[in-house]
């Protein structure tokens, strides 16, 4: 039976903390048996970070790329929404866009790109960009990306398939449209070369922002993290965010804001649980992006303890009531709500 | 060498519905393709049970044809991006390479080594980068340029990336002088946050055959794939490109050579006839004319009476070697443009063979022991269908014959290829 409760968790495995694996090389099976113990206990989406060097330091961070990695865990799990980060300054929109519109189709609509909006230290260095971008640049630069991403993600009507080999046409040439896009900072006509979206468009999941930033996450995000604060202050912001994004003629509903939690869990989960129960109930955020180790270990505390207990009080759903990302989600596009 | 020592290189080269620009039409195509990854698993799968060496995605960044009247006659027009699909598919097989086009112009060598490193971790060390300069100016469009960069401009960026890239796999940040890159092109500071690649590093594949195309190739690749109509044609790539490897102190058998082959096989040769026409049947002439141009770098060869012969043509900055094998292949055969158009919609400039497993392996063996292949990149007409004909006729009857391998012997796409680890 469904509960009907609507808190969304998010699962963010941290880079550099990683179990010890007897081989040397990078461990994919580890992550995969992370990501399906977190879709057996029902958990919307994991975020994967991406570590394009920002420190300069060699320490191994997360093993993979991103994207790659979203890839493979896509053919080893089928209900939970998987998503990227995937920096701005290290793809181009265009291949960014394929990339994600790709892995979309990949996970049958699980994918989801977490755009950061703060400049990662030295990353352009090692993007032909040595001067970097100054802040304002930076800000004008993301907000023109994310709005080319997004356009091209909508390059093909949904119908615009036909697979007609009698008739010869393989798609209807009135349901492909071009983008056309030239801005500040990039031209691009598009359209895509790979197929809508099954659950119409990625999520967007916006993190790094600043209060400048504010805007532009209530024009373009789906999912916005933000980080971990006092009830009032966070209520104060989450209620803001919710008016900008009112004011831009969308629901309010449409970008549910998760709270970035980093919980020690293993002594006294009721304490996790009682203050996610109260920053929830008190309408600060609609749910929360659960920062831990990449350890089996650290997810079974969360999913074992805590998890239960949020389920008895009604607040956290028993299992997944549809197939893609935007239906756990409950955003628009996600078809079989 | 023996034949027997000497083992032939065999790619499955993935694409869609199929290499045949009518493809999808086919009644035992599967015209979902493009959107469909329990597909290309199921590919993968079929090539790694016939040990192949490695399945190889083309891509373009962009459609390929401008006109959507044209574009939506074909498959072309959409299908998955090959570095998100080979990492799917890294983790859906154990021992097949798993080899991937990537641009140069449209990429930084920073993002583009991590991201194959990555797809070579995901795979056990089975990874492979197809380096292309893009020649399409429907792609430089989505890339805020006003117009394609002159060919030349494109290698010298191409040789600079090549450089950075391997420099990087090797541990070194940014680049073969360790100590980070800084040149008109590109600028990289730190190395890659990734472990060694299980094989070493990647392995680079190459398709450019102009002239500094095979410089780049002779300095950088460890497979070159390339389009070859004639025994002669490919035995003189062959010899060209082996003997340029001196130059940089490199050995001939450091280089695999792996020619594109588009064959039709069946039981008998009459049946294969009949699939192939049965094929070029499913052909409309638009789309015919329209593919050609595109491999001339001509937007209006429609233009010119259909029955005629192709018309004296500029030089391009597109693909030229390609371009020179399309008006060899003309005059030489005497074509129409119709006919130029349907020969080539089938293959795209690359060899043809209609016949039985006995013809093909014929051909096949006639050319890599005649010095002119060290493998050959399979091109089949549809999906699934001709991957399982090459599968189950052809790769049987090379096994017989001893030229190749019934068994991986090695883990990497290194060891399968017969490479060396770098150092």
């Amino acid at each position: 039976m469904d509960n009907g409760a609507t808190m969304h968790l998010a699962v963010s495995p941290l880079p550099g903390i990683a179990e010890p694996s007897p081989a040397a090389e990078p461990d994919f099976s580890l992550l995969a048996r992370f990501v399906q113990r977190a879709e057996a206990a029902g958990v919307d989406l994991v975020i994967f970070a991406d570590s394009a060097p920002a420190s300069g330091s060699d320490v191994a961070t997360m093993p993979f790329e991103a994207t790659t990695l979203v890839a493979a865990l896509a053919t080893v799990t089928s209900r939970i929404g998987l998503v990227a980060a995937a920096s701005t300054v290290a793809h181009q929109p265009y291949n960014l866009a394929r990339r994600f519109a790709s892995l979309d189709i990949i996970s049958h609509g699980r994918a989801g790109w977490n755009a950061t909006m703060a400049q990662a230290p030295r990353e352009a260095a090692n993007f032909s960009r040595p001067e970097g971008f100054s802040g304002d640049d930076f800000r004008r630069r993301s907000e023109e990306y994310v709005g080319i991403v997004q356009g091209l993600w909508q390059g093909w009507d949904k119908d615009a398939l036909k697979f007609d080999k009698i008739g010869g046409r393989f798609h209807d040439p009135e349901k492909m449209h071009l983008l056309d896009h030239k801005g500040e900072f990039f031209s691009v006509r598009g359209p895509l070369n790979v197929a809508r979206s099954p659950q119409d468009r990625p999520v967007l999941v916006l993190s790094g922002l600043s209060a400048s930033d504010m805007d532009i996450a209530a024009r373009t995000a789906d999912v916005v993290l933000l980080d971990d604060e006092p009830i009032e202050s966070a209520k104060t912001r989450h209620d803001d965010l919710k008016l900008r994004v009112a004011a831009c003629g969308r629901d309010p509903d449409a970008v549910k804001v998760l709270m970035n939690v980093s919980p020690v869990i293993d002594d006294r989960p009721a304490v996790t649980a009682d203050r996610l129960e109260d920053l929830f109930r008190s309408k600060s955020c609609d749910g929360f992006n659960m920062q831990m180790p990449t350890k089996l270990s650290a997810l079974d505390s969360f999913v074992d303890l805590v998890l239960p207990a949020l389920r008895r009080r009604g607040l956290f759903r028993e299992s997944y009531r549809g197939t893609n990302l935007r239906s756990h989600l409950g955003l628009a596009g996600g078809g079989d709500l | 060498m023996t034949a027997a020592s000497r083992q032939m290189k065999l790619g499955a080269f993935l694409w869609a519905t199929g290499h045949h620009i009518a493809a999808w039409r086919h009644p035992k195509a599967h015209v979902t393709a493009g959107i469909d990854i329990d597909h290309y698993i199921q590919l993968a799968r079929t090539a790694e049970a016939a040990k192949f060496d490695m399945v190889f995605c083309e891509d373009a960044a962009g459609l390929r044809e401008a006109n959507v009247a044209i574009s939506s006659q074909t498959s072309r027009s959409i299908g998955f991006e090959p570095i998100s699909l080979l990492s799917a598919l890294a983790v859906q097989t154990s021992r097949i390479g798993l080899v991937s086009t990537a641009s140069t112009s449209y990429n930084e060598p920073y993002g583009l080594a991590r991201t194959f490193l990555s797809l070579d971790h995901l795979s056990g060390g089975r990874g492979g980068w197809n380096l292309v300069t893009s020649a399409s100016p429907i792609e430089a469009a989505n890339f805020g340029s006003t117009g394609l960069r002159p060919h030349a401009d494109r290698y010298q960026r191409a040789r600079e990336f090549a450089e950075v890239v391997t420099g990087l796999w090797r541990g070194k940040p940014g680049g073969a002088s360790g100590s980070g890159h800084d040149s008109q092109s590109f600028s990289v500071r730190d190395p890659l946050d990734l472990p060694r690649s299980p094989q070493g590093a990647p392995v680079l594949v190459q398709a450019g055959a102009s002239d500094v195309g095979r410089d780049l190739a002779a300095r950088t690749a460890d497979v070159v794939f390339t389009a070859a109509q004639t025994f002669e044609e490919a035995k003189a790539f062959y010899d060209d490109l082996k003997g340029r490897l001196a130059a940089y102190g490199r050995e001939p058998d450091d280089i695999k050579i792996m020619p594109g082959v588009a064959p039709v096989v069946a039981e008998t040769t009459t049946q294969a006839q009949e699939k192939y026409e049965e094929l070029q049947e499913l052909i409309p002439d638009d789309v015919g004319v329209a593919l050609l141009s595109s491999y001339l770098s001509i937007a209006d060869l429609w233009r010119y009476p259909i029955d005629g012969p192709l018309p004296e043509l500029p030089p391009s900055e597109g693909m030229q070697s390609r371009q020179a094998l399309v008006i060899e292949q003309s005059r030489r055969d005497n074509l129409s443009i119709r006919q130029l158009a349907r020969h080539f919609a089938g293959a795209r400039g690359h060899w043809r063979i209609v016949g039985t497993a006995a013809q093909v392996a014929d051909e096949l063996q006639a050319r890599f022991e005649g010095g002119a292949a060290d493998g050959f990149n399979v091109m089949p007409s549809y999906f699934p269908g001709e991957l399982d004909a090459f599968a189950t006729l052809v790769v049987p009857e090379l096994q017989r014959r001893g030229l190749f391998r019934k068994d991986y012997e090695g883990r990497t796409l290194r060891d399968h290829l017969g490479l060396k680890r770098p150092m």
